[in-house]
This record gives structure tokens, C-alpha cells and sequence, in this order.
């Protein structure tokens, strides 16, 4: 199982802003195939659970030259707040938030909220409306599509390679990797088809309508897209504010908007 | 390699422990301080953020110790030297990712300013309770190290040495300060820049093809790597081999992971620094570390008066523990006095490695004190007269323990 359309997609996007490889860094955390991102050629970590985009704030700041794309997921369970803190203050971060409703119950398409993977029985929780959450906390590139939506991540992807600022894009995929049976892939890939089949493009939508549940369509599109300073940015001029000409602004500024790091 | 000198304040200064420990990270070249604000740590990343733009360095406020001590790994790999600052409850949040550093084999300082607990415990007032978590407290086998600085000039000279160890070793380093040292304000005397010196991130010089992060060198210590160098860095949380790479497997475990332990347990007595006085012809040892080992001082000095023959054994490095040198002392003397304020911790590393050969008497305190001088003292006095050979480890009785449960005494209303 080595085909993963995120990372095809994300190397497609790469290629085709044309940012320098040893300059991009992907950080992932628990939901990943790990091997995968090897394909890539570029920096990668996997680590631990959740804690990707708090990692990438830190490489981030370590380099500012860097760009760092990481990959969460899993509903922003483990590492919610660190979506949200990353968002709110901007971090020149790519999130890419996979959600992999991987659950067993495929046959009577309740599939999107339907079981959870402690529950036996159909799940009654309401998923969160990640691209409202991402907008609402402050990002400034909101999208959504599903891994067949090929065209329309990568070109998501590329766009948010060259923004600068907090940008999400969800996938809504299923997790194959770590379910290798060829029952599971069957699963899987009908899963695929019904994301597919059942999602509505509609780019621009407001972000409070995109919320997924189990009677309407699931919409997908590029919701969102926005200016504001970065983290750095507003450090930068806030210090200068108070310090003068003293202070020295802290890492490189990108001023292109065409993606040259 | 000496000291940065646009990074190093030199002068004397009257300042807290907290804010020398921030100037000893600086002098050390510490570029990154992610933190959550936590009393008693807060004036660290306080003085920090200050000096901050003065080195060309950042200071960010994170949501949480989880996200600090995760950007701390992030920075380090960005090819910062990192810190974060924190004290009883963030350092819990931490320590999963305490496990990450150590797997990572990632550099990084962690001043953890100790507070009384358990749980919110108690917030502005000393304790010394979270020494076995700063060496258990992550699942898996690793080891890391922890320093304890007694005074701020200590905080001042051994945030710098924690940052060169976490360099030489490629681990977490913790310095395991408490309340007391951290708000202490006294003299510190920051040298010139020539007199300071700093490790230097050993940094892979190979050609690019042929590097594996976690190939190691005769120390057992891999060079190491910085993120945007074009290495193609492919570095995983999973048991991995030298490539970095995940594998599986039981052998392999063996192989790569057994090394996180022995590049630290085989370069115990390189990294281990204690403090000796008095202890060639002592017939009672006081093993002490952090703020109880200035404590412990006046009841040293009150037993030597009464005519007791007392040596003082300083911990300045806690973890790894000086086994050796304790089992060789527990073969001389009749007994260990230990005081530290909590209600038993390195005390058992102490009984440990007497292996039965000598007494050990704790000393315990809840928190939010010191001790009482005269409590150490008595301990001591008990130490020299028991000729008995007593099995585990003996509490004393101290002062308040008596006054309230055996007195009457009664607590305020």
C-alpha cells in the first residue's frame, strides 16, 4: 500500500510553485503511513501523537526560512488547541487535517459520523466543522475536499504553499494504511466513492454552512481566503514599536507572493 | 568554545535565581524559549523575553507545556539551541514528550522550578517533589539528565553546563531547581564571555548522501542534524534504526533504542559532578541536593560542634545517581542522612545503592518550607548513636510530625 493521494497531491504541489524541496519540512503525527513521506524528498518527522503543528510552530520559528506543512488529524482531537492557538496567531503553517472516518460500518451508509473505533455501536457524537473552526480562530486559507478531489487539493495545496499565514485544507480520506486487509481495502475504497459521490462543490460557501452530518451532502470547495500578518510579522513590528530602531527584526519577512522562499 | 560575548551580560548583579538561570541560557547561546507561565518559573521566561531581541533570539507563549515542550524539539531541530521553563503541573503535560526528546536524541534544556504538590499543590511555595518524575515520568526506557543548582549563581552556572551536557549527549537535560533558589535573590557574578565555556552543536559534516541521524560516533553520541540543510531528513518517533527509519522488531530495539540508555549509563562518571567535604573520616554522611543542601549545612555545622563526625555529600548532578560512589561510602560509614522535601524520593536511590552496608534516614518534608535546621541535626545525632543495622530506609521523626500528632499541638483555626 504504497499509493497515499495526499502526499502525490502534496508533491504535485511542490512541484508546481516551485519551492526549493530541502527548504520544505512535513511534519506528521500519529495518522500517517510513515514511510510515505519519503517519497517526497524533503525533511520529514513523524512523531508523536497530536503534537505536529506545535512542532511545526517551533521549527517555524527555529528557521523562519523554512516551510513546514504538517499533517494532522482525526477530528482535531489530540492537538485541537494547537490548531486553533497555530490559527489564531498566524503561523506560516500548511495544516493539512485528514480525516479518516475509518469505521466499520460502510453498508448502510451512515459513514461520516456513523461508529466510532471504541464503539460497537453507531456513534452519537456530532464531528466539529473544522474549516468554521480554522476560520473563526483566525486562517487565512480555508478549504475542504475528499482524496478524489486530486486536481482541487493539489491545487489547494499549492495555494496554500505560497500564502503566508495559518492555512488549512481538510481530506477527508480513509486511513488504508493502517488497514491493510483485503476486506478492510474494499471498505476503504468504497468509502472513498461514497465521500466522493456524496460531496457538493461549492467554493466560497460560508464556512458556517460545511458542517458534515449524516442527511445532507457533504460540501466541499475552497472556502476561504484572507490576508493578515503572521506571527513573525506582527512580532516584528510590534517590537519595533516599543524598542525603536534598537531591535533588529527577528528571521526573514517573505515579501513574494509567489512562493520563492 | 568559548562564550558568545554579545550574549553574555558580564557584571555583578543582584538578581533571583530565575532570572540568572534565563542569563546562564543565554550566555550558553540559547536562541528559543517556548513557555507556558507557571509561578515560580514565570521570571525566567519573563527575563528571557526581555533580553530576547537583544540576541537575536525568541521567546514564544505557547497554549501549553504540550505545544512548549513540542516547539522546544522543533526549534532544536531547526538548529536552535531551546529551552522551556516550567514547574510542577506543566512539567506533568510535558512529559510525554519528554519521551519524544529522548527518542528524537534531541538537545534541549528543561528548567522545571519546583513547586509543592500534588496536582495545583502548592503554587508559590518550595518543593523538591518531582525528582523520580524527571527520571520516570516518560513511558519507555530512556534516561535523561537532571541537575539541581542550590543558590543563583548555581542556576546562573548550571543552566550553562545543562546546555552543554544536552549538547555532548544529544538528550533532555532538566535542570530541577525549586521555589526557593529560583525567588532567592543574591549576588551573581556573570564572567566575561572568555571565561564561559560552551558546547557547540556537533553538527554532521559528511557528504549529504551518506548521513544517518542516528549513527553513532565512538561516544555513542550521533552527530547531529538541522532541518533545511538538504539532508532529507526522515527522522521518526517509532523504534527506529540509524537511518531513522521505523523497524519492528525485537533485535533491532536492541541494537538502536539500548544505546539512549548506555551513551548516558556508560558516560555516568563524565557527566556526574557531586560536592565532597568532610568525608574522609566521617562516621555520618548528610546526601543532600537543591535548596536542602544549604539547609542541611546549619545541622552539619551544629553536629560537628557537638563532636559527631558528619561529611556532606552534595548531589549537584541528581540523574544519572553516583550508584558507585555511594556503595563505595556505604562501606566506611555507619549511615546516610537524607533530607529532601518531599516524603521520600532519592532517598531510595540511596538505600539502593548501600546495598545494606550502612543505614539510611530520610529526613522528609511536606513542602512549602525548608527544613527545620535542627531536625537535620538530630537525624545525624540518631545516625551516629544507632549501632544497629537497620533494614530499608528509617524516617525521622521530625519536629512537626511530633508536634502535631504526638503534642497536641493545634492547627490554626
Amino acid at each position: 500500500m504504497k499509493y497515499h493521494p495526499i502526499y502525490t497531491c502534496f508533491a504535485d504541489a511542490i512541484k508546481r510553485v516551485g519551492v526549493d524541496p530541502t527548504k520544505v519540512c512535513v511534519v506528521s503525527d500519529f495518522l500517517c503511513q510513515p514511510e510515505i513521506t519519503d517519497y517526497l524528498g524533503v525533511d520529514t518527522f513523524h512523531i508523536h501523537r497530536g503534537r505536529a503543528i506545535a512542532f511545526g510552530t517551533g521549527l517555524k520559528l527555529g528557521n523562519p526560512k523554512l516551510k513546514v506543512a504538517t499533517i494532522v488529524g482525526d477530528l482535531l482531537t489530540l492537538g485541537g488547541n494547537h490548531f486553533m492557538h497555530a490559527a489564531r496567531r498566524n503561523m506560516d503553517l500548511v495544516v493539512i487535517c485528514v480525516n479518516n472516518f475509518i469505521y466499520p460500518k460502510i453498508a448502510n451508509e451512515h459513514v461520516p459520523i456513523d461508529g466510532s473505533t471504541f464503539s460497537l455501536y453507531a456513534t452519537f457524537e456530532r464531528p466539529p466543522n473544522i474549516p468554521h473552526v480554522a476560520k473563526s480562530c483566525g486562517a487565512v486559507y480555508v478549504a475542504r475536499w475528499t482524496a478524489l478531489h486530486k486536481t482541487e487539493l493539489t491545487e489547494s495545496m499549492a495555494e496554500a504553499l505560497q500564502k503566508t499565514g495559518f492555512s488549512a485544507i481538510e481530506v477527508l480520506l480513509p486511513g488504508t494504511g493502517y488497514f491493510p486487509g483485503i476486506k478492510e481495502l474494499e471498505w476503504a475504497s468504497e468509502l472513498l466513492k461514497f465521500y466522493h459521490m456524496h460531496s457538493v462543490k461549492k467554493n466560497g460557501e460560508d464556512t458556517r454552512n460545511v458542517e458534515i452530518t449524516s442527511d445532507k451532502q457533504i460540501i466541499v470547495g475552497k472556502f476561504f481566503v484572507h490576508e493578515r500578518p503572521t506571527f513573525i510579522d506582527s512580532y516584528n513590528s510590534r517590537l519595533t514599536q516599543v524598542l525603536g530602531d534598537k531591535f533588529k527584526p527577528y528571521g526573514v519577512i517573505r515579501v513574494s507572493s509567489r512562493g520563492n522562499l | 568554545m568559548k562564550a558568545d560575548p554579545r550574549d553574555v551580560r558580564t557584571g555583578t548583579f543582584y538578581i533571583d535565581g530565575d532570572v540568572a538561570s534565563a542569563e546562564g541560557a543565554i550566555a550558553a547561546g540559547c536562541k528559543f524559549v517556548a513557555g507556558y507561565p507557571i509561578t515560580p518559573s514565570t521570571e525566567a521566561a519573563e527575563a528571557f523575553a526581555r533580553r530576547a531581541p537583544q540576541v537575536d533570539a525568541i521567546f514564544i507563549q505557547m497554549e501549553d507545556e504540550l505545544g512548549s515542550i513540542s516547539a522546544v524539539i522543533g526549534a532544536s531541530w531547526a538548529g536552535k539551541k531551546a529551552m522551556t521553563i516550567t514547574s510542577g503541573p506543566g512539567f506533568s503535560l510535558m512529559m510525554e514528550t519528554i519521551g519524544l526528546g529522548a527518542m528524537l536524541e534531541t538537545p534541549l534544556v528543561l528548567l522545571n522550578v519546583q513547586r509543592g504538590g500534588p496536582s495545583t499543590g502548592l503554587p508559590t511555595l518550595a518543593g523538591q517533589a518531582d525528582m523520580m518524575q524527571s527520571r520516570w515520568g516518560s513511558h519507555g526506557d530512556y534516561e535523561i539528565i537532571a541537575i539541581s543548582p542550590d543558590s543563583p549563581q548555581e542556576m546562573f552556572d548550571y543552566t550553562i553546563k545543562a546546555f552543554n551536557l544536552s549538547e555532548k549527549y544529544r538528550c533532555p537535560v532538566m535542570v530541577m531547581s525549586d521555589e526557593c533558589v529560583g525567588h532567592m535573590t543574591e549576588k551573581v557574578v556573570i564572567p566575561a564571555a572568555d571565561e564561559i565555556e560552551v558546547e557547540p552543536r556537533r553538527f554532521y559534516k559528511g557528504p549529504k548522501e551518506q548521513y544517518l541521524p542516528f549513527k553513532p560516533d565512538r561516544d555513542l553520541v550521533p552527530p547531529m542534524a538541522r532541518v533545511g540543510d538538504g539532508l532529507k531528513l526522515y527522522i521518526s518517533a517509532l523504534v527506529h534504526d540509524e537511518s531513522g527509519y521505523p523497524i519492528m522488531d525485537c533485535e533491532y530495539k536492541e541494537v538502536y533504542i539500548r544505546r539512549l540508555v548506555d551513551k548516558i549509563r556508560l558516560n555516568a562518571d563524565k557527566i556526574i559532578e557531586l560536592k565532597e567535604e568532610g568525608i574522609d573520616d566521617a562516621d555520618v554522611i548528610v546526601v543532600s541536593y537543591g535548596i536542602t543542601s544549604r539547609v542541611a549545612i546549619r545541622g552539619i555545622e551544629e553536629a560537628r560542634a557537638a563532636g559527631i563526625k558528619v561529611g556532606n555529600l552534595r548531589l549537584v548532578t541528581v540523574w544519572p545517581f553516583p550508584e558507585k560512589r555511594i556503595a563505595e561510602l556505604a562501606n566506611r560509614v555507619k549511615a546516610f542522612v537524607v533530607p529532601e522535601i518531599n516524603y521520600g524520593q532519592i532517598v531510595y536511590e540511596v538505600e539502593r545503592c548501600a546495598h545494606g552496608n550502612a543505614n539510611v534516614i530520610l529526613v522528609p518534608h511536606g513542602g512549602g518550607h525548608v527544613h527545620n535546621p535542627d531536625d537535620i541535626f538530630r537525624a545525624i545525632k540518631y545516625a551516629a548513636r544507632e549501632e544497629k543495622k537497620i533494614d530499608g530506609i528509617i524516617e525521622y521523626k521530625t519536629t512537626l510530625k511530633r508536634l502535631i500528632f504526638e503534642e497536641g499541638y493545634k492547627l490554626h483555626e
